[in-house]
């Protein structure tokens, strides 16, 4: 990149503050960033934020509009559902089951694939080109079909889904690193730290990981809205969470019923995934185009 | 060349081995008696059959009865499903093509719509009509494709009800099933008035097949974008302008072949996702496809034709992925390994 | 809404496509209660020897022309109807018209345990059984070919009235012989033959069903070419495919949708109180629910008004007996236990059930007339006990195996309910509640009474209603007393189709008919 620089010594921002200016670039990319800060405080405080309880039923509040509505309440600001439930507090919840869940699937899956990868990427021979092929091959199929197979041997249920996310993720995380430690192992930095004794172990957590940080993040932001995706479709299909649990994507499906004579039940849980997912993919966007930009310059 | 055909075939078939195993072994998983979950039917008439075929198989050794399983699979015995009672290879292949039509179609529609828009994209890089479609297939890839097809229906069927929102083919129309592809039993059935049931398949298709292929449109959109800057950024591209060719010229001589060679597979592999968005699409339009049906056995834990469709829908996803990793191979055997989708 | 851009073809007005809710076990109404096995059957392939007439509700001819009574009420003779053809399917053509044989096979095979089509698909006639009426006949004779003669055991007032329910269906004799030689006698559920307008062409379970017209029906009416059900389990699809005239005419409307049908101007909107009741009932052969006051307590910590509310969208009444307000047996001074958490709190700690005590409520998987969505009402009923210490799971199978392990007596209590098949008060008192109909599985109490069947029984001795009223409110004293179910509701019945659509009536006693109905 071309600076111009007044004094002789030049400015050398750390990679990661050159991945962080490259970004805030990108004003979209910051206004998905401050939507998924907003999420993930929705998430934590939600207890303190939500005005109901969001499995209260109030037989003599059914159905009522949003606020803006002519006929809408002021109690009630994004209107109530057909068992009388305020469904600001249900979204409220709702975000931190479907993108709380999520948030630790992504962690939880991503822990397994870097282990399992790396010690993938370190061997060789037949196990390793066997496993390319079988990852290859699961790499290929979309996180939800595998989840619904999962789901339709473990059975319904929310933490049968969650078990099939994360092991649907799991072979992301898995090939990258796989990709990425096998790759590194062949460079020079790596022989140096071989030639001064270390062992595997060693040169994966000091060498390998600090490089490799970045490239997972974004990873780990595609695995979010996968898995935030994937956590409501299934809620949709009633093969996940299961009503009255406040998921966004059961929400959604209890709506339909009521669909002609209430659309925001659908309209707001299904805007609000929308949102999420729209968020998480334009900071993810935004991470990989400011990573490829610093690595270009 | 012929190396890599055997060790494509010798994978895919252990892959295929291996899923059978598994479903096999299912059977012995699920809950209730192993012989109903693989024949659908239940014990109790099964001891009303004289000639009970199913009795010996329960002695034998695991090795024995898994031959069994293997030889009436091929056989086209898959069993029975328990809710329906109905013989589960009829049903699979009743509903199998149903979504692979659908699936194709956005397939189609998305490639015909997203390499054309990539290629803009491309060509005015960095440029208002670049950020706007780049903006548009952010929203495009983020919408749920399950609310997304909730909004077509209300929009497009119940309020400007202009298509039907159910089924693929109104049931006025009785097209006797061959390949279970409709549009094909339509050609080869013996009813009057073909372009009428056609139309009516087309209503019926347009709204699912737009509700999945946005999703699949918006990715291609990037892939395409993506692999003709780096196209136009290679060497050769500059010495064509170096030439003093044409921008149209350079695009039409060089750049489309190139561009579009390594993302070919890329749209290929689109087909799986837009699989798994049919099976979900299809429980809100009643498509009577795979995915409708094996989320109703779910439900019903109906243990045969939950075993049966996850064979029949992984052994499909496999051999497709496999099949389409083996071309590439084969066109280009420089190429180490698949390269995968950057967007 | 723009539907009429629709274009239709030639193909389409010549037929009817029905949304329902559900496949049928079979095909044959004399196995199986539920409505949508009667809605696929009973009127469309089958008719009776006696109907009802759809708006008065009286005993009217079908395919018995005249009947007597003897002077002491035993003796039925029946006319029989001539030159009735039967269905001519693609695996049988019939060589002879109806007669007194038919009658008689298809009054054998649910009376008669020897006959040999008994046992076929499962020997269970659940109507038939709960009302005891096998044991009640004594005979039915062949006179000649075109008259019957039945003996009863004893004097029954309601037995006219069950020989028009949908149960008591007319089959072919000479096509159960036919299935008897090519030892394929299953089928006689499976692809009936009968006398009614229309004739079973296809069935692909929960897909659609195919009917087509019986070109030679006795009866001189209107019939369309094709009959089509297509099966739509949930109702606000059926409601969406209506508006978008996918379907013609569609099953049970949902009670919330009411308003919205009304507004439209291509829809009709039929209207009628309904005979039926949607109930809780306890399952009184486990303890601690074999216990009255406990069954009371519980009853009074549900607030059954504001169920009806959420629930019922308004168009229900709340129930206070067993029977409608539109029965005659209805007693509108009875008394019934009101919503009281705090009393209901005391009388539970009193007997002995504490804080913290868990109970199953078992919801039915479908919408039914009389509860449209039982899931939702177990959902508000779970919140209203939780305040009185109680938790509640609830349970919820696929129908068929709901009721399977229903009648097993798996569940601590259900929602559930019944539509009458005639207009006779017991049709409700005795396939509810009474011991036989433990066995048959309508009893979903499980509750057995000597006091009560009694009480029932005696009723039935009598033809004058002002003494059967005595009776029946001797009954609705004693149950409100036992408790064994707490009536719920009784909600009104809805019929909705589009505008093209003429002849179509609600049939008070469930069952839908296509039989003269047009699409013009």
């Amino acid at each position: 990149m071309q600076r111009f620089s007044l004094y002789q010594e030049e400015y050398h921002p750390s990679p990661l503050h050159f991945t962080w200016l490259e970004f805030k670039q990108n004003h979209i990319a910051v206004v998905g960033l401050y939507c998924l800060l907003f999420f993930v405080v929705i998430t934590v405080f939600c207890p303190i934020l939500a005005p109901f309880d969001p499995t209260l039923q109030s037989a003599g509040d059914l159905l009522i509009p949003p606020a803006w509505y002519s006929n809408g309440g002021i109690s009630h600001l994004l209107g109530t559902d057909a068992l009388g439930r305020d469904i600001l507090s249900r979204v409220i919840y709702g975000c931190r089951m479907t993108f709380g869940i999520s948030v630790i699937l992504v962690i939880l899956a991503m822990l397994i694939g870097v282990g399992l990868g790396a010690v993938a990427g370190m061997s060789e021979g037949f196990r390793s080109s066997f496993v390319n092929h079988v990852l290859d091959s699961i790499k290929a199929i979309p996180t939800l079909l595998i989840a619904i197979i999962i789901i339709a041997i473990l059975g319904i249920g929310l933490v049968n889904s969650m078990w099939a996310i994360m092991l649907a993720l799991i072979p992301q995380f898995v090939h990258q690193t796989r990709e990425f430690v096998s790759r590194e192992m062949k460079k020079e930095y790596v022989l140096a730290a071989k030639l001064d004794g270390a062992n595997n172990i060693q040169i994966f957590f000091r060498s390998i990981i600090p490089n490799m940080g970045e490239a997972l993040v974004v990873q780990a932001t595609l695995a979010l809205s996968i898995s935030v995706l994937d956590i409501s479709a299934l809620g949709f299909l009633n093969l996940g969470a299961q009503s009255p649990m406040p998921e966004l994507g059961t929400m959604l499906s209890e709506g339909i019923e009521v669909a002609y004579i209430a659309p925001w039940t659908i309209a707001i849980p299904g805007g609000t995934i929308f949102l999420m997912m729209i968020s998480i993919n334009l900071v993810g966007d935004g991470l990989r185009s400011a990573l490829r930009n610093r690595l270009l310059h | 060349m012929s190396n890599v055909f055997v060790r494509y075939f010798n994978l895919m078939l252990i892959t295929l081995v291996i899923l059978s195993l598994f479903s096999f072994f299912l059977a012995y998983l699920f809950p209730g008696h192993p012989i109903e979950n693989l024949t659908g039917v239940r014990l109790a008439d099964i001891s009303q059959l004289e000639n009970s075929e199913f009795k010996y198989r329960s002695g034998e050794s695991m090795l024995v009865q898994y031959w069994h399983y293997m030889s009436a699979l091929f056989e086209g015995n898959w069993g029975k499903s328990f809710n329906s009672g109905l013989p589960l290879y009829d049903e699979i292949t009743n509903v199998l093509p149903a979504s692979i039509e659908l699936s194709s179609y956005a397939l189609f529609l998305s490639v015909l719509v997203g390499i054309p828009l990539g290629f803009l994209a491309a060509m005015k890089h960095h440029k208002f009509t670049d950020y706007s479609l780049l903006s548009v297939s952010v929203l495009g890839y983020s919408i749920p494709v399950f609310w997304l097809a909730l909004l077509v229906i209300l929009i497009f069927s119940l309020q400007l009800g202009w298509f039907p929102l159910s089924g693929r083919i109104s049931l006025f129309y009785e097209i006797p099933k061959v390949t279970g592809f409709i549009m094909l039993d339509i050609f080869l059935s013996e009813i009057e008035d073909k372009q009428a049931a056609v139309n009516n398949v087309i209503r019926h298709s347009i709204l699912p097949t737009l509700s999945i292929a946005l999703v699949t449109t918006t990715l291609i959109i990037r892939i395409t974008r993506r692999s003709v800057i780096e196209t136009m950024n290679t060497e050769f591209i500059q010495a064509a302008f170096a030439r003093g060719l044409s921008t149209r010229q350079v695009l039409f001589r060089h750049g489309i072949r190139n561009a579009l060679m390594p993302i070919f597979p890329l749209l290929a592999m689109q087909f799986t996702t837009l699989l798994t968005n049919a099976m979900i699409v299809e429980t809100i339009f009643s498509w009577p496809g795979i995915g409708n049906w094996l989320i109703q056995a779910i439900y019903h834990q109906d243990y045969p034709a939950i075993r049966a469709g996850m064979l029949a829908v992984s052994a499909l996803v496999v051999i497709f992925t496999m099949s389409i990793d083996l071309t590439i191979r084969l066109m280009d055997p420089k190429r180490r390994r698949l390269k995968r989708a950057a967007i | 809404m723009s539907c009429e851009k629709l274009i239709h073809s030639e193909n389409e007005k010549d037929g009817i496509i029905y949304c329902s809710e559900g496949s049928p076990s079979n095909f044959n109404p004399q196995l199986d209660t539920s409505g949508t096995t009667v809605d696929a059957s009973s009127h469309q392939i089958y008719d009776r020897l006696l109907d009802f007439d759809p708006v008065s509700g009286d005993i009217a001819p079908a395919l018995a022309t005249s009947w007597l009574i003897s002077d002491d009420g035993k003796t039925y003779t029946f006319q029989l109807r001539k030159t009735v053809n039967f269905h001519s399917i693609s695996t049988f053509t019939p060589t002879r018209t109806f007669n007194a044989d038919d009658v008689l096979f298809s009054f054998n095979r649910w009376r008669i345990p020897t006959h040999p089509y008994h046992d076929i698909s499962g020997g269970q006639y659940p109507y038939t059984d709960s009302l005891g009426l096998a044991r009640l006949i004594k005979d039915i004779k062949r006179l000649n070919g075109y008259r019957v003669e039945i003996t009863l055991h004893k004097r029954e007032s309601s037995f006219l009235a069950n020989l028009a329910t949908d149960f008591a269906i007319i089959m072919s004799a000479e096509y159960a012989e036919k299935l008897v030689a090519r030892n394929q006698m299953e089928l006689i559920d499976h692809q009936p033959v009968g006398t009614g307008p229309y004739k079973l062409m296809d069935f692909y379970p929960d897909r659609y069903i195919r009917y087509s017209k019986h070109q030679e029906y006795w009866r001189e009416i209107e019939l369309t070419n094709k009959l089509i059900f297509d099966i739509t389990p949930s109702s606000s699809l059926r409601l969406a495919k209506l508006l978008t005239s996918e379907c013609d005419v569609i099953a049970l409307p949902a009670h919330s949708e009411v308003e919205v049908i009304r507004q439209q101007q291509s829809l009709v909107l039929n209207e009628k109180p309904g005979l039926n009741v949607g109930f809780w009932a306890f399952n009184t052969s486990k303890p601690p629910f074999n216990n009255p006051k406990v069954r009371k307590a519980l009853s009074m910590a549900i607030d059954r008004n504001a169920l009806i509310e959420a629930i019922y969208f308004d168009s229900a009444i709340p129930a206070r007996n067993l029977v409608p307000p539109t029965s005659w047996a209805y007693q509108s001074d009875i008394k019934t236990v009101s919503y009281n958490p705090i009393a209901a709190k005391k009388l539970l700690r009193e007997q002995g059930i504490e804080e913290g005590f868990s109970m199953t409520i078992w919801a039915m998987p479908v919408e039914r007339p009389y509860n449209p969505n039982a899931l939702k009402m177990a959902e508000l009923m779970q919140s209203y006990l939780l305040q009185v210490g109680i938790n509640v799971n609830i349970v919820s199978y696929d129908w068929s195996t709901f009721r399977n392990f229903l009648t097993q007596g798996l569940h601590d209590s259900v929602l559930i309910g019944w539509s009458a098949d005639n207009g006779d008060p017991d049709n409700f008192y005795r396939p509810l509640l009474s011991c036989d109909s433990i066995k048959s599985g309508t009893n979903r109490a499980m509750w057995c009474s000597k006091e009560y069947d009694q009480i029932i029984n005696q009723a039935l001795q009598f033809d004058d209603i002002n003494e059967r009223i005595y009776f029946y409110s001797k009954a609705n004293e004693y149950l409100a007393e036992k408790m064994p179910i707490l009536p719920i509701a009784h909600a009104s019945q809805y019929q909705a189709y589009r505008k093209p659509i003429k002849g179509l009536v609600i049939n008070p006693y469930g069952g839908i008919k296509f039989g003269g109905v047009k699409k013009h």
